[in-house]
């Protein structure tokens, strides 16, 4: 595990030092990620210029539902900075063969290709969504108990691990197919999804959709609990969609590692 | 662990089959192909046997889309083949286990394995951590390797800055920080000036000599090979069709030598033309091919005629033994297959 956490620490380093060296690039990609943050804020506070909720009886007033904007920008800013940057670049890695350099590494090719590049920019949205927590907390109705305090970086590391689990999945699926270009619009698609409380999901389309999302892709528990469970009051109802989760997250990593590890074993490599 | 005398690199049977699909030209048979793909499948490499001792320098040569570069990538892991066996330094290689991994490389010469935007010394530091080398040994190592090719003022320079050939000696570097007993190389002086060629050449002959690596080479540079291997594996087809030396090779898919003499001038060259064995004249020089068992009764003769200023006798250059060995294969294959 510490050899691990050691060559993460090399590659982390590495991409730091990349990104210093094009540091004009790296403050734009600050500045993009933060401008299309502002604008994503922007258009909620004007949404909470006409409703005081979203959805009547759900409990997503302004201070909450921004508790929500934040958790699922921490969520998002992590995943964004440490997966998306390696899984990005698989395609490439397929298409032109260059997988063959990650396979004969004496480590595991997973890690390897999941977590071999950096994007420090990405972490300025997490900064703004702690700050942004900072400011929502105070607000609420009740302030949460320290039993949420103390669940809510558990579920956050496990919205981080089910997205982890579909970046895996979309990488096997890249490495089956030999090119797969639209992995990052297809990541999109889904986790949009996870952008919202779960309550908009409801009628005709909306109920078989919520199930779809929360038991088939469990996209939806990703923000939706631990959001929840700082945001809104902790009954007792509240621990099922918690150990929901944390099993979610569970059966996502070991699922995609299965995934992950048949699609290596399809592998053809490019020609040279 | 492996006995001293016994082959480093065992493969029985070794075969690899490609479903390709057919894509047809077209615009309605691009779209009929959403619905309907015919496809075949293509024998990368069929069947093949081969033992090699530990260090030995062995070349793979055969022409593009032979099976060279799918042997190695079977022989490294990368993929998986469709029969057969193999065994790496006692490992099954597509097994990938890390013990076998750390105890070989390979090195692709039309793949950059370094990081691109960043110098080399950042990517053998990251070695350093996926190998668990010991920094007193990474230093040493890295340094000696880094002296014999002469690029140490280079690794502090991205990647990307760099030319071809410095790029190359670099990433041999990165492959040999390890220490690895065998080592697989495809194409490794593509696209070098012959000052890369001759500096990786030197290096690797010393490499191999005193580490006694395991050195599996795939090349269309025959000077490669003359200047490395003594053992040379002809695959054409997926089939190997020749294992041996590389003087055997010469011995035995050539009948004759070419002998060349430099004459007093142009006519006394012409005057050999009629002497009965095909004749090249370049000014005052013939060129002749002559039957290698003729050779001891020929050239007296020609010498006694008189105004012959030199003369040298040599073996059919290896590229013109290879290309016709090449063009000669499905012909020996479909006698070998008759005759099996």
């Amino acid at each position: 595990m510490s050899r691990y956490l050691s060559i993460l620490w090399t590659f982390a380093r590495a991409c730091l030092v990349r990104d210093m060296t094009f540091r004009a690039n790296f403050v734009l990609e600050c500045v993009t990620s933060l401008g299309w943050m502002a604008m994503n804020l922007a258009f909620y506070l004007l949404v909470f210029q006409f409703t005081p909720e979203i959805g009547a009886g759900t409990g997503w007033s302004k201070a909450p539902f921004f508790a929500f904007v934040a958790t699922g920008m921490i969520i998002n800013s992590v995943v964004q900075a440490l997966f998306m940057p390696s899984a990005e670049e698989l395609t490439e890695l397929v298409r032109t063969g260059g997988l063959d350099a990650v396979l004969v590494r004496p480590l595991d090719a997973q890690f390897l290709l999941s977590m071999h590049r950096v994007d420090f920019s990405s972490l300025a949205n997490g900064f703004v969504g702690i700050g942004l927590l900072a400011w929502a907390v105070p607000r609420l109705d009740q302030p949460p108990p320290p039993i949420a305090w103390a669940v809510y970086p558990m579920l956050i590391l496990c919205g981080v691990a089910i997205l982890y689990g579909l970046i895996i999945m979309l990488a096997a699926a890249t490495i089956l197919m030999g090119r797969n270009q639209s992995l990052y619009d297809f990541w999109f698609y889904i986790t949009n999804f996870s952008r919202y409380p779960a309550e908009i999901y409801a009628g005709p389309w909306g109920g078989p959709l919520r199930a779809a999302c929360t038991f088939v892709i469990p996209i939806l528990l990703v923000v939706n609990v631990p959001a929840r469970v700082i945001a809104q009051p902790l009954t007792g109802q509240a621990w099922w969609p918690v150990s929901g989760t944390i099993l979610a997250a569970l059966a996502t990593l070991v699922i995609s590692r299965r995934v992950f590890q048949s699609a290596l074993a399809k592998y053809r490599s490019a020609s040279s | 662990m492996l006995a001293a005398d016994e082959p480093v690199i065992r493969v029985a049977g070794l075969a690899k089959e490609y479903r390709v699909f057919d894509k047809p030209e077209g615009l309605l048979a691009s779209i009929r192909g959403i619905f309907h793909r015919s496809s075949r499948v293509v024998d990368a490499l069929r069947g093949v046997d081969l033992a090699v001792g530990r260090g030995e320098f062995v070349a793979l040569l055969g022409p593009n889309g032979a099976g060279k570069t799918t042997f190695l990538k079977l022989l490294s892991g990368i993929i998986t083949p469709s029969r057969g066996t193999a065994h790496v330094l006692g490992h099954v290689p597509w097994e990938r286990a890390d013990d076998f991994r750390r105890r070989f490389a390979l090195v692709m010469g039309q793949r950059n394995q370094l990081w691109w935007d960043l110098p080399a010394a950042e990517s053998f530091r990251l070695h350093q951590e996926i190998y668990r080398i010991d920094p007193t040994r990474f230093a040493r190592t890295r340094d000696a390797l880094v002296d014999m090719l002469g690029v140490r003022k280079l690794i502090l320079q991205p990647v990307r800055e760099l030319s071809l050939g410095e790029r190359m000696k670099l990433e041999l570097v990165a492959a040999l920080l390890h220490e690895p007993e065998v080592l697989f190389l495809d194409e490794p002086t593509i696209g070098l000036d012959v000052v890369a060629q001759h500096t990786i050449h030197e290096f690797l002959r010393h490499v191999q000599r005193e580490r006694r690596v395991t050195v599996m080479l795939t090349t269309h540079y025959m000077k490669d090979v003359a200047a490395l291997c003594e053992r040379v594996v002809v695959i054409t087809h997926g089939d190997i069709l020749y294992d041996g030396s590389l003087v055997d090779i010469v011995d035995r898919f050539t009948t004759h030598k070419i002998v060349t003499l430099d004459l007093e001038d142009a006519a006394a060259a012409r005057r050999l033309a009629g002497c009965g064995y095909p004749c090249e004249i370049r000014g005052p020089q013939a060129i002749l091919r002559i039957d290698r068992t003729r050779i001891a009764d020929v050239l007296p003769d020609i010498l006694r005629g008189g105004n012959v200023r030199d003369v040298s006798v040599e073996d059919v250059p290896l590229e013109e033994i290879v290309a016709e060995l090449f063009r000669s294969a499905p012909a020996r294959q479909a006698a070998q297959e008759a005759a099996s």
